[in-house]
């Protein structure tokens, strides 16, 4: 397994957020069990987890909405628990609900929120205009938005988070519902956020964490089962290595050939499959030219966060 | 001052809900108009005037035919002899107003001499003299035809009036159209609370007083506005206030205040919306009815009397009443406004420590 958050029960100051042994129990159910993690200013990290895995809740606490049955943590050195006032002034969030008031319109909705953080009319109008840019909205931006799509209410939800140009961002499935378009324009001003602010987001998308995720923390039942960069989780899982070719003039013999030297070797539809510990590419290709197979294309299979999600876990992502 | 921003965006999210607005604003409206033609509607009719002959001359009666003939007026049968059955008349009710021919007007009329009439009234309705006076004095120098003078003394007489229905309408339908306000207050933390927008506010570093008063201040020009629509629409009905109307729309605007405070409380342990907006009529309806809003709580049993006492909308009524109809002032309303005030101020305690409550959960 990767390398685990920062566990140590002190405070570290180059951590944004930090979190000791933060839990949150409803009755009997444990929601949040114990989790310790840490993570950087900048650092884009995800939290990737089935429904009901503990990932709002999580966000919850560390936006001061819930307080934790146990445990505590830190957002840039403010105790949640503590000093939450000091907290909601360093953080902008974006709820899994849209959250926002219908019957405003862009303009007003964004302003709202930026007021509340004591930015001046001068700054909040500035900075909405290159957000309502940013997020497409600008045409509509004096519709009230209760007119809107599920995606624009969406987009101005992730815009109501960035207004106040809060350090921290608490991002709860912010491209739920969003069409491939929106949601790659979405990811993009994300991309561009990297560096400058500490993002927390989390989401149902692989391919979004995968794309985006400096780190990325796999939360099943309450708890951190995997925590790494997408390759390290990726190649956590990977105890072998998979090439696939797709090929003509393949003959039984040299199936029976290749057999005798890998362990796995599947061909079917033209397609053969080779799996072992550590595989040639070279040595493979090479042997296949020799026997006068024709090589339509050759490729090393790489495994998906899917296959660590379900390796790890033992179930599907969007069960 | 982010209490301001928080009740800036609240006051546009009420105002910009013409169908709730309409029906906080409307209901209360078309039960005044509904109530007041059906029950109401006096000021159109002839002002009924009660007549005391005491002359019990030929000329007096030729008097009092004459004022029969004026379509303005209609005297009230039987002309009294005496002043002491007319006074009881006036206490009960009966009478609002009474013309006093007195005696020896026949020897006046006919040796040319002055002639003194009084006009006694019920103080509760100080516009009647002002509309009959004129009438009569009109009458009474037609009918002599010569110019000799004419004396009209005006009394006002306190009289232990029974109200028009419209005087005792008003005030209760009020005080109903405040309570309304409940489901408003309710229905917009409500709904803000189960649509997280509420969760997203409480990320920002706005504080519980932020949100009380946010959530509160708004609804402030809605009860001045509507306490002013209610009294002036029961005006033009045929109201007639004798009492300050500033002092009765204070006690219409602290329960209005008091109704926000349930408003909260309501608001904040509502889980839906349809609780928030369903839930109040519960107690709203029977509340206002054992209340006296409609009918006076002495025909009800003691028990009803007992248990509406208990709630402040019985002594906003009644305060509102006594104002209303009998020129009570503020010394005198007094023990129905603490109570009022008593109210008003727990309620909002308990709704500021449950709000808070829901906040830190």
């Amino acid at each position: 397994m990767a390398e685990h958050g920062n566990i140590s029960s002190t405070s570290d100051s180059h951590l944004a957020i930090q979190t000791f042994a933060l839990t949150r129990k409803f009755d009997s159910l444990i929601a949040v069990n114990g989790i310790d993690l840490g993570i950087k200013q900048g650092e884009l990290f995800s939290l990737l987890g089935p429904n009901g895995a503990g990932k709002t809740t999580s966000i919850n606490m560390l936006c001061c909405l819930l307080k934790p049955t146990e445990g505590t943590a830190q957002i840039m050195g403010y105790d949640i628990i503590k000093e939450p006032f000091k907290v909601k002034e360093t953080i902008g969030v974006s709820p899994q609900e849209t959250a926002i008031s219908e019957r405003l319109n862009s303009w007003e909705n964004l302003a709202l929120i930026g007021e509340i953080h004591g930015m001046n009319s001068d700054e909040v109008k500035r900075r909405s205009g290159e957000l309502l840019e940013v997020m497409g909205l600008m045409e509509r931006g004096k519709d009230r938005v209760g007119k809107f799509s599920g995606g624009m209410k969406r987009r101005l939800s992730i815009a109501m988070a960035l207004v106040h140009d809060p350090s921290i961002l608490f991002l709860d499935e912010p491209t739920l519902g969003l069409d491939p378009q929106a949601r790659k324009a979405i990811w993009a001003y994300f991309a561009q956020l990297k560096g400058k602010k500490t993002i927390l987001l989390t989401t149902h998308y692989l391919e979004e964490a995968d794309a985006l995720s400096d780190r990325i923390a796999i939360v099943d039942e309450g708890k951190i089962v995997a925590l790494g960069t997408a390759e390290e989780l990726k190649n956590s899982i990977c105890d072998k290595q998979t090439i696939v070719i797709s090929a003509a003039n393949l003959t039984t013999e040299v199936v029976e050939e290749l057999r005798n030297l890998y362990p796995w070797v599947e061909w079917r539809n033209e397609e053969l499959e080779i799996s072992a510990k550590e595989l040639n590419f070279k040595e493979i290709t090479d042997y296949l030219y020799s026997q006068g197979v024709t090589i339509y294309s050759a490729a090393l299979k790489q495994p998906t966060l899917d296959d660590v999600f379900i390796q790890i876990t033992g179930k599907e992502i969007r069960e | 001052m982010r209490f301001w921003e928080i009740g800036k965006r609240n006051l546009k999210e009420l105002y910009r809900d013409p169908v709730g607005l309409g029906f906080l604003l409307g209901m209360p409206l078309a039960f005044i108009l509904i109530f007041s033609f059906a029950f109401g509607g006096q000021a159109t009719n002839p002002v009924s005037i009660g007549v005391v002959d005491e002359d019990q001359s030929q000329i007096s009666a030729a008097f009092v035919s004459c004022l029969e003939s004026i379509p303005a007026i209609e005297i009230a049968t039987p002309i009294f002899e005496s002043q002491f059955d007319a006074e009881k008349e006036l206490d009960t009710g009966g009478l609002s107003i009474y013309l006093v021919i007195p005696q020896g007007f026949n020897k006046a009329v006919e040796h040319h001499q002055a002639i003194d009439l009084a006009l006694v009234y019920n103080q509760a309705d100080p516009m009647l003299p002002q509309r009959v006076m004129p009438i009569v004095r009109e009458a009474a120098l037609g009918f002599l035809n010569i110019p000799i003078p004419l004396n009209i003394e005006l009394s006002q007489r306190e009289a232990e009036i029974k109200d028009e229905y419209i005087n005792y309408l008003i005030p209760g339908m009020a005080v109903f159209g405040l309570m309304i306000l409940i489901t408003s207050v309710s229905g917009i933390m409500v709904r803000d609370r189960t649509r997280g927008f509420l969760s997203r506010l409480m990320t920002t570093p706005a504080r519980p007083s932020d949100f009380i008063f946010g959530y509160t201040l708004p609804f402030i020009p809605v009860i001045i506005i509507s306490t002013a629509i209610y009294l002036g629409v029961g005006i033009l009905m045929g109201l007639s206030i004798i009492g300050n109307l500033g002092l009765a729309f204070l006690v219409l605007f602290i329960t209005g205040i008091c109704c926000m405070g349930i408003g909260m409380i309501v608001g904040t342990l509502a889980r839906s919306e349809d609780q928030a907006s369903g839930a109040p009529w519960i107690f709203i309806i029977p509340l206002v009815m054992i209340s006296g809003a409609w009918w006076p709580v002495e025909q009800m049993p003691s028990v009803i009397k007992g248990i509406a006492e208990a709630f402040p909308f019985l002594h906003a009524m009644d305060a509102c009443r006594h104002v209303i109809t009998r020129g009570a002032g503020f010394a005198t309303i007094l023990p129905d406004l603490y109570w009022l005030i008593g109210w008003t101020v727990s309620l909002f305690v308990i709704g500021i420590v449950l709000f808070r409550r829901s906040m830190a959960s």
